[in-house]
Parts: C-alpha cells; sequence; structure tokens
C-alpha cells in the first residue's frame, strides 16, 4: 500500500501518478492524501515508489489528458484517486474509463462538466464594478468559485474588456489585467481582496431599475428562476436582495395585468390622431 | 425626465419580446484593441427574471410611442400608460455601461412606431451605428426590423447588427387582420425573405461585409386568438423552411392594463406555451415534421410531451433496442435527448447497453423503461396499452390558478 501526500496541484500528481504507473502500482494499492504545506512532515511515512522497470513506457491521449487535468480542478476530498483509477484504467487500454456510461467515467465525467460549468458561472455571474479609487485598475470584482478555475477565464474578459483594466479576486487566487499583461496570483493579495469588496459595494442603481422592469409578474416562476441560478449566487449580485420583494409585489398586484405597481400608477397617455397610412409622417413625437 | 425613469417605462415595455438570446455570433474580441465586447457563438444567461427567464441582454424599446393600434400590446396608442423617448445615444451610453459591468452581453433593441416606418427604423440603426462606431463596441447587437422600412435600411441592420428580427405576431393573416389592423402579412414576409436574400448573399460571399451572421428570427403570441396549435407549428415550419428562420419565439399572451374587448382576459396557460417549444426544439433538433407531431387540427397536448405523446401513438416502434437501433431513432426514445443519444452511440461501441447505464446518463428512467430494450431489460409493460402508458407518465398539473 503506497500513501501519497500531495500539498501541490496536477502537475505534482502528474509527476507521483506516472512514476506509480510506470512501477505498475494498480488502483486499489494507493491512497492519496491532499494536506497543507505542513505536507513534508509527513512525507517520510510514505515508503518511496518503487523504480520502473526498464524500458515501460504509458502513452496517454492528449483528450484524456485534458480530462484528467480539468477534473483535477474540481474541489473534493478525493479528487485523486479517481484520477489514478481513470489514468491506469486508459493506460491499459480501457477507453470506456472516459465515457460517461461507465462507472469511473461517470463520475470523472461529471467533474469535467460540473468544472466547466464553474467556468460559465464566473462568465455570467461575475459583475464588475468602477473602482472609486484613482489608482489601480478600473474595473474590480469580488467572486467565490466553487472549483479551481479562475486562471481560465482571463482570456475570456479579456476579449470583452479591451484595453481597459480589470482585476477578479477570490478567497483563494487573484486575477488582474492592466491592459495588456495578466498577473495571476495563487494566493489573492490582501490589498486586492479589500478593494473589490469596497467596490462590490456599490448598489448599481441603474441595474436594480432595469432587473426589477424587464420580468412579467403575471408569470413568476420563482422555481425556474432558483433553477437556473443557485442561491450561492445571488448574495453577491446587486439584484438579489430585489427578488423577495419583487416577487411579493407580483403576487400582490402585478399578476392580474403584467405591470408592476409603481409603474402601473403613473400617469399614462394615449395617442390620439394617427396618419391616414402608417408610412405617412404624422403624430405628435 | 431622467434616465433611470425612462429605462424603468421602456424596460417594462420590452418585456413582452420573449427572445433573449446572444448565440450564434461570429467569434469576436477586443483583446488589446481599442473598444469593448466579444462575441463567441454561445450566448450567456448573465441573470435570472422572477418569471424564471434569462437575462442575456439589455432589452429596451427606444421609445413606446407607438402609432399603431395591435388589440394585444400593451404600447398600443389607444393604450393608458406612461410614454417615454430614449435618444440614441443614451441607449448606446446604458448598453456599454452594463457591459462594463458584466451584466449583459449586448443590447436588443426595439420600438414602437413613431412618425414612419423608415423613420422608426433610421432611429434603431443609428443607435447601433454609435455602439460599433463611436463606441467601438464589438458585443451582441439584435435589432427589431420594421416591416415596410425601405429595402436599404434593411441592409444597413443587417450590416450593424447580429440579429434581425420581424415579429409575425400571429399565426394566421385573418388573425393580424382584426387585431393588428396597421399590420400585414405580406409586408412581414417580404422583410423576413429580403432578410435571407441578403444572408445567403453574404455567406457565398466570403469576404464581403457581414449581414446579421446570427441569422434572423420573429415571435408569435399565443393565446391572443383562437389559432390552434397546429397552425402554429405549420406556420413555424413554413418560417423555418422558406426563410431559414434560426428560431420561432412562442409568447403566451399575456394579460395587460385596461385590455380591448378584442383580447381574451385571461393568459392562456403557460403550459401551452412551454409544449409550443417543445415541439419547435423537436422540428429544429430532431428532425420531426410539424405533421408528426399534431396530424390533424387541434392542440398540444397539456399533460404529456410532444415526444412522449408522439411515441404513445406510435407504439409499433417500440420497444427499442439501443444496442441495435439506427442512431437517429435513439433521439425519438421518450426520456432520451440529443446528447444522450449520441452518448449511447458511442458507448456501444465500446461494450453492449446495459439498463443501470441509463442511470448513469441520467436518462428520466421512468419515461425510458417502457420504450427501450437494453442487454439486461426488457420492458414487461411494452404490451400494455398506451392510455395505461399515459396515465401512469402523465405530468401532474403544477400550474396554480390565479388565487
Amino acid at each position: 500500500m503506497w500513501r501519497i501526500s500531495l500539498s501541490g496541484g496536477f502537475e505534482q500528481w502528474r509527476r507521483e501518478a506516472r512514476a506509480l504507473l510506470l512501477a505498475g502500482v494498480p488502483p486499489e494499492q494507493v491512497s492519496w492524501d491532499e494536506v497543507g504545506e505542513q505536507a513534508d512532515l509527513f512525507a517520510s511515512l510514505s515508503a518511496p515508489v518503487p523504480a520502473a522497470a526498464s524500458g515501460v513506457t504509458v502513452r496517454i491521449s492528449a483528450r484524456v489528458q485534458a480530462l484528467l487535468e480539468s477534473a483535477a480542478r474540481y474541489r473534493t476530498e478525493d479528487r485523486w484517486a479517481l484520477l489514478y483509477r481513470v489514468l491506469w484504467r486508459t493506460a491499459g487500454g480501457d477507453m470506456a474509463a472516459v465515457l460517461a456510461g461507465d462507472v469511473d467515467g461517470s463520475r470523472l465525467m461529471q467533474r469535467v462538466r460540473a468544472v466547466r460549468h464553474e467556468i460559465h458561472h464566473l462568465h455570467a455571474f461575475l459583475r464588475f464594478a468602477p473602482n472609486p479609487q484613482a489608482w489601480g485598475p478600473r474595473h474590480l470584482a469580488w467572486f467565490e468559485p466553487a472549483h479551481e478555475v479562475l486562471d481560465l477565464v482571463g482570456e475570456h474578459f479579456s476579449q470583452r474588456m479591451g484595453r481597459e483594466s480589470w482585476m477578479i479576486a477570490t478567497p483563494g487566487p487573484g486575477l488582474c489585467f492592466d491592459g495588456q499583461r495578466f498577473d495571476y496570483r495563487e494566493s489573492c493579495p490582501e490589498s486586492w481582496r479589500s478593494q473589490a469588496r469596497l467596490a462590490a459595494s456599490d448598489p448599481m442603481a441603474l441595474w436594480q431599475r432595469y432587473y426589477s422592469s424587464i420580468f412579467n409578474p403575471a408569470r413568476i416562476n420563482p422555481e425556474a428562476m432558483r433553477g437556473h441560478m443557485p442561491l450561492r449566487f445571488w448574495r453577491h449580485l446587486p439584484e438579489g436582495a430585489l427578488v423577495p420583494k419583487l416577487l411579493s409585489q407580483a403576487r400582490l398586484g402585478g399578476r392580474r395585468h403584467g405591470q408592476r405597481e409603481a409603474l402601473a400608477q403613473q400617469r399614462g397617455k394615449t395617442i390620439a390622431g394617427r396618419p391616414a397610412t402608417a408610412s405617412e409622417s404624422g403624430g405628435e413625437c | 425626465m431622467q434616465l433611470i425613469d425612462k429605462l424603468e417605462i421602456l424596460a417594462d415595455a420590452a418585456k413582452y419580446d420573449a427572445s433573449c438570446a446572444s448565440s450564434g455570433a461570429p467569434k469576436r474580441g477586443s483583446k488589446g484593441k481599442a473598444g469593448l465586447g466579444a462575441t463567441n457563438g454561445m450566448g450567456i444567461c448573465h441573470s435570472y427574471t422572477p418569471d424564471g427567464r434569462c437575462v442575456s441582454l439589455l432589452k429596451v424599446l427606444l421609445t413606446n410611442f407607438c402609432l399603431y393600434d395591435c388589440q394585444y400590446c400593451i404600447n398600443r396608442r389607444s393604450s393608458d400608460v406612461p410614454r417615454a423617448r430614449f435618444a440614441p445615444h443614451e441607449v448606446a451610453e446604458l448598453t456599454m455601461d452594463f457591459y462594463r459591468r458584466n451584466c449583459v452581453s449586448g443590447l436588443f433593441l426595439s420600438s414602437g412606431i413613431i412618425r414612419s416606418a423608415d423613420y422608426t427604423m433610421e432611429q434603431l440603426i443609428e443607435v447601433a451605428r454609435l455602439l460599433r462606431e463611436e463606441h467601438g463596441f464589438r458585443g451582441y447587437i439584435h435589432l427589431k426590423t420594421i416591416p415596410d422600412a425601405d429595402p436599404l435600411l434593411i441592409e444597413q441592420a443587417g450590416r450593424l447588427a447580429d440579429r434581425l428580427s420581424v415579429n409575425i405576431e400571429l399565426p394566421t393573416e385573418a388573425s393580424l387582420l382584426r387585431l393588428a389592423p396597421e399590420k400585414q402579412v405580406r409586408s412581414i414576409r417580404q422583410t423576413m425573405s429580403q432578410i435571407h436574400d441578403h444572408e445567403a448573399e453574404a455567406k457565398a460571399e466570403r469576404r464581403g461585409p457581414a449581414f446579421a451572421p446570427a441569422g434572423q428570427s420573429t415571435q408569435m403570441i399565443v393565446g391572443a386568438d383562437a389559432t390552434d396549435d397546429s397552425s402554429i407549428l405549420a406556420t413555424a415550419q413554413s418560417l423555418y423552411r422558406v426563410h431559414r428562420l434560426r428560431r420561432v419565439y412562442y409568447s403566451a399572451f399575456s394579460p395587460i392594463p385596461r385590455s380591448p374587448a378584442s383580447v381574451p382576459f385571461a393568459a392562456p396557460p403557460l403550459l401551452r406555451e412551454h409544449r409550443l417549444y417543445q415541439a419547435d426544439f423537436l422540428m429544429r433538433g430532431y428532425g420531426f415534421s410539424a405533421g408528426e407531431l399534431l396530424t390533424g387540427p387541434g392542440n398540444l397536448a397539456l399533460d404529456v410531451d410532444p415526444k412522449l405523446a408522439w411515441a404513445l401513438s406510435h407504439r409499433e416502434l417500440f420497444p427499442l433496442d439501443l444496442n441495435r437501433a439506427p442512431a437517429e431513432l435513439l433521439a425519438r426514445v421518450p426520456g432520451i435527448g440529443l446528447v444522450n443519444a449520441k452518448r449511447l452511440v458511442e458507448l456501444r461501441r465500446h461494450k453492449r447497453v446495459r439498463f443501470e447505464d441509463l442511470r448513469r446518463l441520467r436518462v428520466s428512467l421512468d419515461k425510458v423503461r417502457p420504450f427501450v430494450v437494453t442487454a439486461d431489460y426488457r420492458p414487461t409493460q411494452a404490451e400494455s396499452p398506451s392510455s395505461v402508458l399515459r396515465a401512469q407518465l402523465r405530468e401532474a398539473p403544477t400550474q396554480l390558478a390565479i388565487w
């Protein structure tokens, strides 16, 4: 039985897994521990991985490598054991290990999907607020990703934001773009975090008013809303706090005629007089 | 009037347009460039509103002043609603602001008809021009196209926008005559075919300028008249086939304040709209024709989805052996979607498909059980009549009445 302690990420796992694979150690003889920085204290508990039999090589397709790399970003207690089992099986030619219909493959693909989803969540639900201070990046965001994907969203936001500078702070890493270059920090500096939190308190008044007006109170469907957008995102969004009030207002009045009370109470205006044909000039506006 | 108050009125006035798609645009980006914005073909839903709809674009009317008197529309000239009008630069600046904040991926702009069709179209184009030329905006733009506008204006709009749409409004000409007297099927269809011709030209000439690369869409209001689903689907099918529309949106008629007597007082069940979307998806993605989904006049069933309804009336094709059936039939099995059909084809290259595999693919087992055969499973209910199956598989009514 080999016990491997990992303190780093995918690259460290890859080195260990490669050595084990070359030595022919099957998955059921390995246990993987994920430990913090003090991991080295216990490293000696684990026996050294045996040397590879000479002349043994392993080929892993680029696709499988990409799947493993992606699944490794999924945050869970036992992320490495599954990856080694899949690696072991595919190295032995059993490609079903990466198929969604397989025992291991379904778990692997579920993690790959969750990681892909989380990238999408950042693209969608992150909000930049203007930096109120005169210095530093012009747009600031705070986000709490469920998986390790921050380094993958830089390209997307640099394509959106052109030469404008921005920064994303998280409880883990941080990512900054000055309009030309990325600055990725494995551990987000505290100063970035406090800047981002300060900016995130911007209520975004125009956006809030838009959000309150663009839905149809006659069609409220809170289950669908929450189904599409998990609860954990709402508390970081400026519109999240509006939802309970909007729902209760809709139940009180808007449900009947599809209009918010705030608007239904405003004075209306019908338009008198119209041209003989629609293409002719006329009207007051 | 303050900008924020205009926004309130003109967003409220735009909420009846169902489309919020920001997908289908070519790959564009602004990295290292002046200006802002990217599209990559995939849409992004930046938020969800309490009606369960996605917010992808800033969706507003330029103005809700309108000379037309379409009976189902809240902005009709005889409607007593607060009115407002944006200046084109205001919409452009709002779009840029929301885009920078990552609240939206672009703009969907529509308008009431003011002065004339041409004038209104010019104003919409001016907003798109400001965004593209003055602000260097490369994000998504969807412009509503005004039927009867000059063909040159339609061409200009298509050069600036990713998507154009002309609303067909109602499924039949008779209903349009009765409820939207200023609109004509002929000019709506004409505008659609102009757009289609430009699209085809632009595609043929790769180096030439693009024209509405995300195609055109339309919207049909459901339940404002007595038209049944079979006519609605037939109309949709002809729009897909003749004008190559990317999407037809169905919008359940929604009660409006001080509704005129010509339209119903109550909304049709939202479930009807949902079934139409499901049927539409089966026509676009699964190769079903309108005639297969509804063989005669009438509406789609509300208690079961259209694919299940189709399968229940074609029991001679089932149960289907998932290990042998041709790939194109797999997705016709109730409970198996396009993605899982593809996965099954991949899986059966490696092994014999077993029932347990379906659980892992997260197929709805209750739905699929009577219709499939796997290496280790054969349905016992295969002989049970469709009426019994239907009773077992029907969806419990979930829509609550107004209380």
